[in-house]
């Protein structure tokens, strides 16, 4: 298991060095060879992508219970179920997004390849952030399917914006408590404050999207990108000293 | 700072408090349609203030730990984060209490109160980040990013009165919506409060100095004791 989790990055890392190419070619070369060894590993065990679908289906049918939906009032508690399985959710994977890294000792072996810890970073968030959105791939349709709310193109592009604020700072914060004692208690603890910027506004475009009132679709949309971009950078800026510490 | 420099700033920083008190309660005007309990504000935003100016020091702090991994910076971004979190606590404290009899609750989910309760949590987690990571470099470390990431909170608190519609009162000192009498009272408090928070930061330097300097000297009689050097992790 260490040798496969291991081999692509240390390929990639010394095939782009042999051919010498731009830095910014190395950096991707690296990143897409860890976020495709993540994405074959969860695809040979399967462990977490079923587990979140039905973790989110879970969620559903708690809201259910909690909130006493009936048809009037769907518009307004939907965009809210959305966002707190969405929250949950991403809480998990992230904090999977390092665990097998640190039940094997592998992060440490692939930082000690020459691959920038950045790079590393950026496939592990990549991949984190791609298995969030196969979960989402689960829960839109379910929650338009249970609650009978419509499913547009703005509630899809908030969610899919704004999970790649979350992914960035989830998995830094993952990468982070991956090091540290009580690490399931410290990731919420670190990322739900953090995350609330794209609730915010990610919640405002769903709800605006679902008839529940509020406005301003496109400003949403403009502000999650320009959180993206703030988060992205920071985080880009940070990662090596949470990496390679 | 020596701890005799210390006491003396400490027993300063009290006193100057007192004046502040006698201001807000002796010499500015009760206020026309709140009545006495208005007096909250010059103690509730002078200390939303200071925390601003901890969460700086923290962030700061935090900068030059990364890029210098200067150790006086670590301990001062370290003090800056309790101090801060204490300010925070009594501007969140004088809001409820404030808020009660002018609204009718002690909280509501306005812009200004929320970013500020998540500005409370972040900073929290902060502290439990130098409490869970490894002492030392590693700790240093996180705590940078974790203080670098919170302090994009700040600015979210100050302008959320006008960003969005809220029910917090909006900017009176510079729009000069408040008489001279009040305005003198809220100065005085204004810098007493920062120096308060100065001199609080400095007395948590010293101890958090010391604490290195006794943690320095113990782990080596550790490290004799076990007859090993204790690994990472």
């Amino acid at each position: 298991m260490l040798v496969v989790s291991l081999a692509p990055a240390a390929d990639a890392a010394k095939y782009a060095a042999d051919l010498g190419r731009g830095t910014l070619m190395r950096f991707a070369t690296i990143a897409l060879a860890v976020a495709r060894k993540d994405l074959m590993s969860e695809w040979r065990t399967r462990e977490l992508v079923p587990a979140l679908a039905q973790f989110v289906v879970l969620a559903l049918v708690i809201a259910n219970f909690g909130f006493q939906f009936d048809s009037r009032n769907a518009p307004a508690i939907a965009p809210g179920v959305l966002w707190m399985a969405l929250v949950f959710a991403g809480l998990v994977a992230f904090g999977r997004a390092f665990a097998a890294e640190r039940e094997q000792s592998s992060l440490d072996a692939m930082l000690l390849t020459p691959a920038s810890p950045a790079a590393i970073f950026t496939g592990k968030a990549l991949a984190a952030g791609l298995l969030l959105v196969v979960c989402e791939a689960v829960l839109l349709p379910a929650l338009a399917l249970f609650f009978n709310v419509p499913l547009s193109f703005a509630v899809v592009s908030a969610v899919l914006l704004a999970t790649v604020g979350m992914a960035v700072l989830g998995c830094l914060f993952a990468a982070m408590v991956a090091r540290v004692r009580a690490r399931e208690l410290l990731l919420p603890l670190l990322t739900l404050p953090l995350w609330i910027p794209f609730i915010v506004v990610g919640g405002q475009a769903v709800q605006a999207a679902m008839g529940g009132g509020g406005g301003g679709a496109s400003q949403a949309t403009g502000l999650l990108i320009d959180l993206d971009i703030l988060f992205v950078v920071l985080t880009s800026l940070t990662a090596r000293f949470v990496l390679d510490d | 700072m020596t701890d005799k420099r210390l006491e003396t700033a400490a027993v300063g920083a009290v006193a100057l408090m007192l004046v502040a008190a006698g201001f807000i309660f002796l010499y500015a005007p009760t206020d026309a349609l709140q009545g006495p309990v208005q007096r909250i504000f010059y103690l509730h935003v002078s200390s939303a203030i200071a925390a601003y100016g901890c969460f700086a020091v923290v962030l700061l702090g935090g900068i030059v730990y990364l890029w210098k991994e200067n150790a006086t910076a670590d301990r001062l971004a370290r003090a800056g984060a309790v101090v801060g979190l204490v300010f925070t606590t009594v501007t969140l404290v004088m809001g409820m209490i404030w808020a009660k009899p002018i609204w009718g609750t002690f909280w509501t989910w306005d812009a200004r109160l929320t970013s500020t309760l998540v500005l409370w949590i972040i900073y929290a987690g902060y502290l439990m980040v130098r409490r869970l990571a490894e002492p030392g470099r590693q700790a240093a470390r996180f705590a940078a990013v974790v203080g670098i990431f919170g302090f994009i909170d700040v600015p979210v608190v100050h302008f959320s009165v006008t960003w969005w519609r809220t029910q917090h009162p909006g900017p009176v000192v510079i729009n000069d919506a408040l008489p001279p009498q009040m305005l003198v009272a809220f100065f005085i408090t204004m810098a007493s409060t920062l120096f308060l928070a100065a001199v609080m930061i400095a007395i948590r330097y010293r101890i958090e100095l010391l604490t290195d300097q006794a943690a320095e000297r113990v782990v080596p009689a550790q490290v004799v004791a076990h007859g090993e050097v204790g690994t990472a992790r």
